[in-house]
């Protein structure tokens, strides 16, 4: 079997050094492809052993399991790209935020009958083999194919199967949650320096203790509201912590910054779903690359509202076409 | 405990306060006789309720000592230094003397009766009176644990029962004393939230008052950790957790440790005023 990534940024990147570590698949094996030969993800991955190219097309051609690793507003370009050299042999997996399969199977059914296609949200950590993974099922995948992604994602981390409906609430949960621990522990580590101990063992500290405490979970059986108690002797330090943290509002502001990552989810995926964006909204440099590639070309930009932007999902009239 | 004992002991109350009036109800449901039960109070105002149990009433605190195993001291604690006064000379070893007074301490109590007198402070609460109290008890120097095992089984039908040091009793204020008024806040302010939602108060208040009481039971029945409990009411997007969510952003957690804490150091300045005032 072999994977291919459309993109080489964090994402391809954290995946591939996942894969690589877990042993599921050989480097030569991937193969990945960026029009910016210059991000340092990229020089990674060919450290890794993995081929690269600036061809989209290549990347398809050199394999079954293709991942969509791109930014959301991106898919429309790729997809249309190469929408023509699908087989049915391929299994694309989208791990864009906000990008449903119904877009996804919509863009492809103009190549083909039945392309098999899977949305999954996955978080950084399977670069440490300690991802969060859901994965949501097209119409025309089957269940070897939700086994074949399953056994790969689990490979790196925790992988199940949801619906699609609730990809948002995974992205805003597991999807941003690195990015509330990191914060977290920075401050965490500002506490222990303020309190005298020197950054490096303030952060080592933090991360462990944390660290700790989500593998006890994981563990046990019991509640977290127990296994905090378990932690709390009468009138000790940590109580009067706990209720420093409350009177912050600690909870609350993890429940809020778990719908906000969720909402915002949500208002991407309608304005992508919209089909009107900006080229604003498009990297030039992106762009640029991206219209080098042989077979990729823009034509018409206005829409009868009056309002510029490319139709990114409708093929007829405006929008990419394919030469020839 | 042997229940015989039970049956012969008699029991004394100073006082005739609610408190005193919830405990001896609670006692009578066990195997205690009324026959065997005396209360004074200096007005006739609330001994009517202790006759209508059988309970025999007397103007008389000395009468009440005399005549009684165990005494309960429920007085305002203002009072107690008077009181024990008055009766401190018929006090004797058999007694065991069950101080209710808030903010009393042990090392008061056992200055003002004779040297050796079994001596326990006694935390209780309001809901005594509908035998759903929570009763907290400290041991005196010379309160063994017969005493302990005593006072336990004449209590039990009060409500829930629990020895500890002296220490906790402060705190057993600020959580349960002063807890059965933080539950009636939240109560009324639930009942509020749904008359602003349209239902008419009444309803609202009554209904209210049962899911206080109906979820206070399923917390002591069932075992569980609250915050287990919690999360089994929470379905996935539904209005509980809605509604939770909204409470956490306005800080009842904090709001209600604090309330907690500022109660028992309440207590405990309460109790330091009132060593310091019997002092000589």
């Amino acid at each position: 079997m072999s994977v291919g990534f459309i993109g080489a940024g964090q994402l391809a990147h954290a995946l591939v050094k996942g894969f690589t570590a877990a042993g599921v698949i050989a480097t030569h094996r991937i193969t990945a492809s960026s029009p910016d030969t210059d991000l340092p993800t990229v020089s990674g991955l060919r450290k890794m052993g993995v081929n690269l190219t600036t061809s989209n097309k290549e990347a398809v051609k050199k394999s079954d399991v293709l991942f969509l690793a791109v930014k959301p507003h991106i898919i429309p370009f790729v997809l249309d790209e190469i929408g023509p050299d699908i087989e049915d042999r391929h299994l694309i997996v989208s791990c864009a935020a906000g990008v449903t399969i119904s877009s996804i199977e919509k863009k492809l059914l103009q190549y083909r009958p039945a392309p098999k296609v899977m949305r999954c949200m996955t978080n950084t950590p399977v670069v440490v083999k300690e991802g969060a993974t859901v994965y949501a099922t097209g119409t025309h995948a089957e269940v070897e194919d939700g086994k074949l992604l399953e056994q790969l994602m689990a490979s790196v981390g925790f992988c199940t199967e949801v619906e699609e409906d609730l990809i948002d609430a995974v992205t805003g949960l597991s999807g941003s949650g690195p990015a509330y621990a990191f914060t977290a522990l920075d401050a965490l580590a500002d506490g222990g320096v303020k309190m005298g101990l020197p950054r490096r063992l303030a952060v080592r500290l933090g991360a462990q203790a944390l660290l700790g405490a989500a593998k006890m979970l994981l563990e046990s059986e019991q509640h977290p509201g127990q296994l905090k108690d378990n932690v709390c002797s009468p009138g000790g330090a940590t109580i009067h912590a706990l209720h420093v943290l409350e009177s912050g509002g600690f909870r609350s502001l993890l429940i809020n910054a778990v719908e906000a990552s969720c909402i915002r989810t949500r208002e991407l995926q309608y304005l992508a779903d919209q089909e009107r964006i900006s080229p604003a909204a498009i990297k030039k440099t992106t762009l640029d690359k991206v219209l080098q590639q042989p077979g990729v070309t823009v034509s018409g930009v206005a829409n009868g509202n009056g309002k510029s932007g490319l139709s990114l999902f409708n093929n007829r009239g405006s929008g990419l076409k394919k030469k020839n | 405990m042997d229940p015989e004992m039970d049956s012969q002991l008699k029991i004394g109350f100073i006082g005739a306060g609610n408190m005193a009036f919830g405990i001896a109800k609670g006692i009578l449901s066990g195997n205690v006789l009324p026959a065997n039960v005396k209360v004074s109070a200096p007005s006739s105002r609330n001994l009517g309720r202790f006759q209508e149990l059988g309970i025999a009433v007397t103007h008389s605190n000395v009468e009440v000592v005399c005549g009684s195993d165990v005494v309960f001291v429920a007085i305002k604690p203002h009072v107690v230094p008077l009181v024990l006064n008055e009766i401190s000379q018929h006090v004797t070893d058999r007694h065991m003397i069950v101080s209710v007074a808030a903010g009393v301490t042990l090392a008061t109590l056992e200055e003002l009766l004779p040297e050796n007198s079994v001596v326990i402070r006694l935390m209780p609460n309001l809901p005594c009176l509908v035998q759903e109290g929570a009763l907290l008890f400290a041991r005196g120097s010379h309160a063994k644990q017969e005493d302990s095992a005593l006072l336990r089984s004449l209590l039990h039908r009060c409500g829930l029962v629990e020895e500890g040091p002296e220490a906790w009793i402060d705190i057993h204020t600020g959580l349960s004393g002063s807890g059965v008024a933080f539950v009636y806040l939240f109560a009324e302010a639930l009942a509020e939230g749904a008359v602003k939602m349209g239902m008419p108060s009444a309803l609202a208040h009554s209904i209210a008052s049962q899911t206080v009481l109906g979820a206070g039971r399923l917390l002591r029945d069932s075992g569980k950790h609250p915050a287990q409990l919690r999360s089994e009411v929470c379905t996935p997007g539904g209005t509980t957790i809605y509604g939770l969510h909204a409470l956490e952003q306005g800080g009842v957690r904090a709001s209600t440790m604090s309330a907690v804490e500022s109660a028992t150091e309440r207590a405990r300045e309460l109790g330091r005023k009132s060593a310091a005032g019997s002092r000589k």
